[in-house]
C-alpha cells in the first residue's frame, strides 16, 4: 500500500495544486447548490404564512425589507437571489471542472512521459521477456484508469461526501427522526452495491477475456485468409467463430441479467426510501413537528443525496481496480534501467575486436559457449550457422544489447562493458534480421540516426544500399510514408532502407545479421561491392545462410550449437571438409547437375 | 490515420437499411418499446404523489388516506421495477443478438468474399468492421433507441401532466426549453469535433508507444532513444493542450445548462409564488413545478447526446453495409452452386477427381485495383505432374499466375482451364480442396502443432501427421518442442522461427495430398542444411503433382519443366533451364550472377 501511495504521489507532482483548487471549488459549488432549496423552503413558508420554524435572521431580514406583504409582492427579489446563487454555482462548477481537467491531463502526461522514458531506458532483455501487448496496455488503459480514478472518482468522491454530509446536516436541523430514517436506507444501498460491484467485477473480467478470444479468432482468420481458402476450411472457421461468438454473448447475457437485477432492486430501495420519507414527513408535518416549507426543502435535500449514494458503491469498487493498475505501472517503473557504470568511457580509438571466452546463457540454457574470436580492424568477417546456433546472439552481445554471462568482449583492448552504451552503439552499425522502420517518411527513416544529414549524404547511402531505383519508382519518392513498421514496403526494400539508415552514421563497425536475405543475389552482390567502396576501413561482420554472400570474407566462422566449429577463409574451410564445405556443396550442387 | 472518422448522413440514421437484421426480433423490439413507454409514464407520475402529499396531508392537515397513499405508491413502484427489469433484459438481449448476427454474417461473408478485397483493405480495417461496427450498430438499435423513447416520453408526459395541472405555470417553464435546446445543439457540435481530435491524438500516442516497444532493438542499436523520447513529448503535449481545450468547452456547457435550470426554477418561484399567494395555485402544485423545473433539462441533454451519437453511428452502418455488399469478382455461378454446393455446404458427391492439367488460354489480366496489364494474351499448358517455376527479381509480381490458378482472381479476358474445362465451371470449393498452398509468409493458427497440421486434413491420424513431418525433416524439430504435437503455438505461430513455420506449413500441405501444389518462396528462410532436406521432400512431393513454384533462389527451380522469368510484372522469358541458359537472356544473367563469385573462386583454384 505504501508503494502505491508513493507512486501516486510521485506522479501527482505538479498537479496537486490543481486538484486542491478543484476540491475547493467543488465544495463551493455544493454549498451554493444547497442554498437554493433553503430559499425555496423559506419562500414557501412565507407564502402559506407559517414561519414558526424559520430561523430568526431570516425573519429579521424579511422584516427589514418590509415584512411578508412586501416580499410577496416583490417575489422577483427572491427569484433574483436564486439566479445569483445559480450564477455563483455555475462559476464554481466551471472552475472546478477546469482545475480538475488541468490536474488530470497533467497527471496523464506525466505518467505517459515517465513510463515511455523509462521503457526506452530499460535493457533490451526486459523487452524480450515482457509481452508487447501487455506493456502497451499498461501504458494506455492503466494510465487512463488511474487518471480517471483521480480526476473523476476521487474528486467525485469528495463532492459526494461533501454533498451527503452537508445535506445530512441540513436535514438533521429539520428533523432528526426523518434523517435517521433516510440514513438507514443509505446504509442498505451502500452495503448492497459494494457487494454487488465486487461480484460484477469478476464477471466483467470473464466477458473481457471472452471478447479477446473472439477478437483474436477473427484476427487470425483474416490474416490467414489465403490459408483458409487454399485448404477449403471456410465452414470450419465459420463454426469456430460462431461457437466463440455464442459463448461470448452468453456471458454478456448473464452479466446483463445480474446488472438488471441490481438496477431493479436499487430502484426499488430508492423508491421505498422516498415513500417512507414522504409518508413519515407528512405525519410529522401534520402533527406540527415541522413546517410545510421544511418538509419541501427536506424532500429537495433527500433528492440531492440519492444519486451520490447510489454511486458510492461503484466508486469504492473502482478504487480497488485502480490499485491494481498502480501495481501494474509500478512493475514497469521499478524495473531496473540500463546504466553505464561509473567509470565508463567514450568509444575508444577503434581497433581490433576481441571475444575472450564469451559464454551466454538465456533461461538457464547455454546459447553461446566459450567463444574466442579476434577480428582485426578493417576486416570483413563472415558467419555461417544454422537456426539457433547462437550467431545472432553473439552480435547482440557485441552491440551491448545483452551482456555476456562469462568472458568479455574488447574493442582496442577496452572492455565494452566499460564503454558508454550510447557511444558504443553509435559506433556500431547493426542491421537487424527483421528490419524495423518507423512510421514516417522514407527520408526521415533514413536520417533518423543523424538529424543533420544533408541530401547529398542521403543520396550517397541510398546509392550504396541499392535503394535508389525503388525510390524512383515510388510516386512520392523520398517522401513516401512507410506505414507502421514499414508495412508499405516489401521485405527487400525494408532491408535496404535499414542498411541506408545504418550507413548514414558512417559507423566503424558494421553488422549485417542475415540482412540481405530478402534481396536477390544480384542486389546482394551490388550492395556488398558498394559497402567496400564506401568505407574501406570499416570492419564488416556478415551473417548469412548464403555461401556466396560470405565466401569473399577475410575470415569465416561456422557456428553450431553455440560454439565455433570451423574457422578460416573460404579456401581453407573447403579443404577442411567440414560443415562449411558440406553446405557449400549443397548450394553448389545445382550447378554440378549441368 | 487512414480510418479518419467522417460524418455520413443516412436517412433516419440508416435504420431502414438495418431492417433485414432487426426483422427477426420484431416482436421483441415492439415489446421493448412498449415496456419503455410504460416505465416513463410511471416516472412522470411520481411528482404527483409529492403534490398530493403536500396539498392533502399538509394543506388539509389530515392523514386520512395515508395508508392508501403508501399502498398505491408501493404498487406503482413494484410495477415500475418489474417493467424496468423486463425492459432492460429485452433491450440487452436485442443488442446482443443483433451483435451476434451481424458479426456472424460479416464473418461468413468474409469467408466467401474474393481475395482482392483483402488486397485493397488491410486486416485491421476489416477486423474493425467485424468486431466494432457491429457492436455500435447493436447499441444503436437497442439502447440508443430506448434512450430516446425513455427520455422523450418522460419529457412528453411531464409536459402533459404540467399542462393538465396548470397551463400558466407550464408555459413559463416551456419558454426555457427552446433556449436550452439551442445551447445543447451548439455545444454538442463543438464537443463532437473536439472529442474526435482527442481520439485521433490518443491513437497517435498509442502507436508511439507501440513503436517504442516493438522497435526497441532498432532504437537501441541506432542509439536514438533521446530523439524518440523527445518526439513522444511533443505528442503528449499536443494531447494535453487539446484535452484541456475540450474540457473548457464541456465545463462551460455544463455550467450554462445548470444556470438555465436555476433560471427556470427562479421563474417558477417568482410567478408561481405570486399565483399561490393570491390563492390561484395550490402550494403542492408550486412544489411539483419546482421539481419539474429542475428535472426537465436532464432529459433534453440525454436526448440530444443520444441523437448525436446515433448520427455518428451512420459511418459504422455504412462501412458495415459496404462490406456486406462486396461480392468481389470471384464467385461461383448459380448453376455451379446448384451442382457443387457453396463453400459452406459443398456437395462432395458431385466433385469429380482432379487430374491436374492446367491451361492458360489467351489470358489477359490486370488487377482490379490496378491499371497495368500484367498478362497480355498469355498461353501456357501444364500437363498433369509437370512443374512450372516462376523466377524474377524481388517484388516483380511473381504471384499473379498462382493467383489465377487458385482462382483468387479471375482473368480479365480469356480463361484458365483445369482438366480441359473452364475453371469456373466447377466450384471454388472443389478447386481449393485439390490445391496445396505453401505461403511466402507461412501462416499458422493458434492451437497445437497437431491442430495446425490437421488443417490440411481434418481426419489425419497421429501416424499420418508424424510421417508427414518426417518427410519434410521436421521430426527433429518436434523433439525440441516441450509437448511434441500438443505444443501450443502462439498467435501466428510466433513461438517458432520463420524457417520452422515454413517447414510446418509444407508438412500441412503434404498432409492434404493435393493434386496441384503451390510453393510461394516456401523455403526462403530455411537454412541450407534444412533447405536441402526440404528440397528433397519437395521433389518427392512434386513428382506426381502439378506444381507451381515461385522462388528467387534459382537452386530451387533448375529441375522445373517450365521456367517463366518475370520482370516488372511481365513474363519476359519461358522455357526449361537448358533452353533458357542457351538463350543467354535474362535468366542466364540472373543465373550467372548468382554463381558468379562461385565461378571466380573455381577458376582461381584451377
Amino acid at each position: 500500500m505504501k508503494t502505491r501511495l508513493g507512486t501516486i504521489s510521485y506522479f501527482l507532482k505538479g498537479c496537486k495544486r490543481y486538484f486542491a483548487l478543484a476540491i475547493v471549488f467543488v465544495f463551493l459549488q455544493v454549498i451554493f447548490d444547497l442554498v437554493n432549496p433553503k430559499i425555496m423552503g423559506y419562500t414557501v413558508d412565507y407564502i402559506i404564512d407559517d414561519i414558526s420554524q424559520t430561523p430568526k435572521f431570516i425573519i429579521d431580514f424579511a422584516n427589514n425589507l418590509g415584512g411578508r406583504d412586501y416580499i410577496m409582492s416583490h417575489l422577483w427579489i427572491v427569484a433574483l437571489a436564486v439566479v445569483i446563487i445559480g450564477v455563483l454555482s455555475a462559476i464554481s462548477r466551471y472552475a472546478f471542472r477546469m482545475f480538475n481537467s488541468l490536474g488530470g491531463e497533467n497527471l496523464a502526461r506525466r505518467m505517459r512521459n515517465t513510463l515511455f522514458e523509462h521503457i526506452l531506458k530499460l535493457p533490451y532483455k526486459w523487452q524480450d521477456i515482457n509481452k508487447t501487448g501487455d506493456i502497451i496496455q499498461r501504458c494506455t488503459s492503466d494510465v487512463d484508469m488511474i487518471r480517471n480514478f483521480i480526476q473523476e472518482q476521487l474528486v467525485n468522491l469528495c463532492r459526494m461526501i461533501a454533498t451527503i454530509l452537508l445535506a445530512l446536516y441540513f436535514m438533521l436541523r429539520v428533523n432528526v427522526i426523518l434523517t435517521l430514517c433516510a440514513c438507514f436506507f443509505i446504509l442498505v444501498v451502500v452495503v448492497y452495491s459494494l457487494i454487488f460491484h465486487g461480484k460484477v467485477g469478476e464477471k466483467f473480467e470473464k466477458v473481457d477475456a471472452e471478447e479477446g478470444r473472439l477478437s483474436s479468432t477473427a484476427q487470425e482468420n483474416l490474416a490467414g485468409v489465403r490459408v483458409v481458402r487454399a485448404f477449403g476450411r471456410e465452414m470450419y472457421e465459420r463454426k469456430r467463430f460462431e461457437e466463440k461468438n455464442e459463448v461470448y454473448i452468453g456471458h454478456w447475457i448473464q452479466m446483463m441479467s445480474i446488472l438488471a437485477k441490481f438496477w431493479t432492486i436499487s430502484d426499488f430501495v430508492k423508491n421505498a426510501q422516498m415513500i417512507t420519507i414522504l409518508a413519515l414527513g407528512s405525519y410529522l408535518t401534520v402533527n406540527d413537528y415541522m413546517t410545510a416549507g421544511q418538509f419541501v426543502s427536506f424532500i429537495a435535500y433527500n433528492l440531492m443525496i440519492i444519486q451520490p449514494i447510489m454511486e458510492l458503491g461503484r466508486v469504492i469498487s473502482d478504487m480497488s481496480k485502480s490499485g491494481v493498475s498502480i501495481d501494474r505501472l509500478n512493475y514497469i517503473i521499478k524495473s531496473e534501467i540500463e546504466l553505464d557504470s561509473e567509470d565508463s568511457v567514450e568509444f575508444p580509438d577503434y581497433g581490433d575486436i576481441e571475444f575472450q571466452n564469451v559464454s551466454f546463457a538465456y533461461d538457464a540454457k547455454n546459447v553461446l559457449e566459450n567463444v574466442n574470436m579476434t577480428i582485426k580492424k578493417g576486416q570483413t568477417i563472415g558467419i555461417l550457422g544454422g537456426t539457433g546456433s547462437g550467431k545472432s546472439t553473439l552480435m547482440l552481445l557485441l552491440d551491448g544489447l545483452y551482456n555476456p554471462s562469462e568472458g568479455r568482449i574488447t574493442i582496442n583492448g577496452v572492455d565494452i562493458s566499460k564503454i558508454k552504451r550510447r557511444s558504443l552503439r553509435s559506433h556500431i552499425g547493426f542491421v537487424l534480421q527483421e528490419p524495423y522502420l518507423f512510421s514516417r517518411s522514407l527520408k526521415n527513416n533514413i536520417k533518423i540516426a543523424s538529424d543533420n544529414a544533408s541530401d547529398a549524404d542521403i543520396d550517397e547511402v541510398v546509392e550504396t544500399a541499392c535503394l535508389k531505383q525503388s525510390i524512383n519508382k515510388f510516386k512520392e519518392g523520398f517522401e513516401t510514408y512507410v506505414g507502421e513498421k514499414g508495412v508499405t514496403l516489401s521485405g527487400g526494400q525494408k532491408q535496404r532502407a535499414a542498411i541506408a539508415q545504418m550507413l548514414i552514421r558512417k559507423p566503424e563497425i558494421m553488422i549485417f545479421d542475415d540482412s540481405l536475405s530478402a534481396v536477390d543475389s544480384k542486389t546482394d552482390a551490388a550492395i556488398r561491392k558498394g559497402l567496400k567502396k564506401a568505407s574501406k576501413d570499416a570492419t564488416v561482420i556478415i551473417i548469412s545462410h548464403r555461401i556466396t554472400t560470405i565466401m569473399g570474407a577475410d575470415n569465416i566462422y561456422v557456428f553450431d550449437g553455440g560454439k565455433i566449429k570451423e574457422t578460416g577463409n573460404h579456401e581453407t574451410l573447403i579443404k577442411n571438409n567440414g560443415i562449411y564445405s558440406k553446405i557449400y556443396e549443397l548450394q553448389r550442387s545445382v550447378q554440378e547437375e549441368e | 490515420m487512414e480510418n479518419k472518422e467522417k460524418q455520413v448522413k443516412l436517412p433516419l440514421f440508416g435504420l431502414p437499411k438495418l431492417w433485414p437484421y432487426v426483422r427477426k426480433y420484431k416482436t421483441r423490439f415492439i415489446w421493448m418499446i412498449i415496456a419503455g413507454l410504460i416505465y416513463s409514464v410511471f416516472d412522470a407520475i411520481y411528482p404527483l404523489f409529492n403534490r398530493y402529499a403536500i396539498n392533502h396531508f399538509i394543506g388539509d392537515k389530515t392523514l386520512d388516506t395515508i395508508w392508501f397513499f403508501i399502498a398505491a405508491y408501493l404498487v406503482i413502484t413494484a410495477l415500475q421495477c418489474a417493467t424496468n427489469y423486463i425492459n432492460v433484459m429485452l433491450c440487452a438481449k436485442l443488442e446482443l443478438y443483433m451483435d451476434r448476427d451481424l458479426r456472424n454474417n460479416a464473418f461468413a461473408h468474409l469467408q466467401q468474399v474474393s481475395l482482392s478485397y483483402f488486397n485493397s483493405h488491410n486486416v485491421g480495417y476489416i477486423h474493425a468492421r467485424v468486431m466494432s461496427d457491429t457492436g455500435k450498430i447493436g447499441e444503436l438499435v437497442s439502447w440508443q433507441i430506448m434512450d430516446v423513447v425513455w427520455w422523450g416520453s418522460y419529457l412528453l408526459f411531464g409536459i402533459i401532466v404540467m399542462m393538465i395541472i396548470d397551463v400558466r405555470l407550464a408555459i413559463y417553464l416551456l419558454v426555457m426549453l427552446p433556449i436550452a435546446t439551442l445551447v445543447i445543439v451548439i455545444f454538442n457540435k463543438k464537443l463532437l469535433i473536439h472529442n474526435r481530435q482527442v481520439r485521433e491524438l490518443n491513437s497517435q500516442i498509442t502507436s508511439d508507444i507501440n513503436e517504442g516497444i516493438t522497435g526497441v532493438k532498432s532504437i537501441k542499436s541506432l542509439a536514438i532513444e533521446e530523439k524518440i523520447n523527445d518526439e513522444f513529448h511533443v505528442d503528449t503535449d499536443k494531447m494535453y493542450k487539446k484535452s484541456v481545450k475540450t474540457n473548457h468547452h464541456s465545463a462551460l456547457f455544463v455550467s450554462i445548462m445548470t444556470l438555465i435550470s436555476t433560471m427556470s426554477l427562479a421563474l417558477v418561484l417568482w410567478k408561481g409564488g405570486n399565483l399561490t399567494y393570491e390563492g390561484l395555485v395550490e402550494i403542492g402544485t408550486l412544489s411539483i413545478f419546482m421539481s419539474y423545473a429542475l428535472g426537465m433539462l436532464e432529459p433534453i441533454q440525454f436526448i440530444v447526446n443520444t441523437v448525436t451519437r446515433m448520427i455518428s453511428v451512420g459511418v459504422n452502418i455504412e462501412r458495415y453495409l459496404e462490406l456486406m455488399g462486396t461480392t468481389g469478382e470471384v464467385f461461383d455461378k448459380p448453376e455451379v452452386i446448384e451442382k457443387y454446393g457453396d463453400s459452406f455446404n459443398p456437395k462432395y458427391e458431385s466433385f469429380e477427381e482432379l487430374v491436374g492439367d492446367v491451361e492458360f488460354k489467351d489470358v489477359t489480366f490486370k488487377y482490379p485495383d490496378g491499371e497495368e496489364i500484367i498478362l497480355d494474351h498469355f498461353n501456357l499448358k501444364v500437363n498433369k505432374g509437370q512443374s512450372v517455376a516462376i523466377v524474377g527479381e524481388t517484388g516483380a509480381g511473381k504471384s499473379t499466375l498462382v493467383n489465377l490458378v487458385c482462382r483468387f482472381f479471375e482473368p480479365t479476358k480469356g480463361e484458365v482451364l483445369i482438366d480441359g474445362r473452364p475453371a469456373n465451371d466447377r466450384s471454388l470449393k472443389w478447386l481449393h480442396s485439390n490445391i496445396g498452398y505453401v505461403l511466402q509468409t507461412p501462416y499458422l493458427f493458434s492451437g497445437s502443432v497437431r491442430d495446425n497440421l490437421k488443417y490440411g486434413k481434418e481426419d489425419a491420424t497421429d501416424d499420418e501427421i508424424l510421417s508427414a513431418l518426417k518427410t519434410v525433416g521436421a521430426d527433429k524439430m518436434l523433439d525440441k518442442l516441450d509437448h511434441g504435437l500438443d505444443t501450443e503455438l502462439g498467435e501466428g505461430g510466433d513461438f517458432l522461427s520463420t524457417g520452422e513455420k515454413q517447414i510446418l506449413s509444407i508438412a500441412r500441405a503434404l498432409l492434404s495430398d493435393p493434386r496441384i501444389l503451390i510453393l510461394d518462396e516456401a523455403t526462403s528462410s530455411v537454412d541450407s542444411v534444412t533447405e536441402h532436406a526440404v528440397q528433397e521432400a519437395i521433389e518427392a512431393l512434386t513428382s506426381d503433382r502439378t506444381s507451381f513454384i515461385i522462388a528467387h533462389r534459382l537452386s530451387t527451380v533448375v529441375g522445373a519443366d517450365t521456367i517463366l522469368v518475370v520482370s516488372d510484372g511481365k513474363i519476359v522469358e519461358r522455357g526449361n533451364h537448358r533452353e533458357l541458359m542457351k538463350a543467354k537472356g535474362e535468366y542466364y544473367s540472373l543465373y550467372m550472377r548468382q554463381f558468379e563469385e562461385l565461378e571466380t573462386w573455381k577458376s582461381a583454384n584451377g
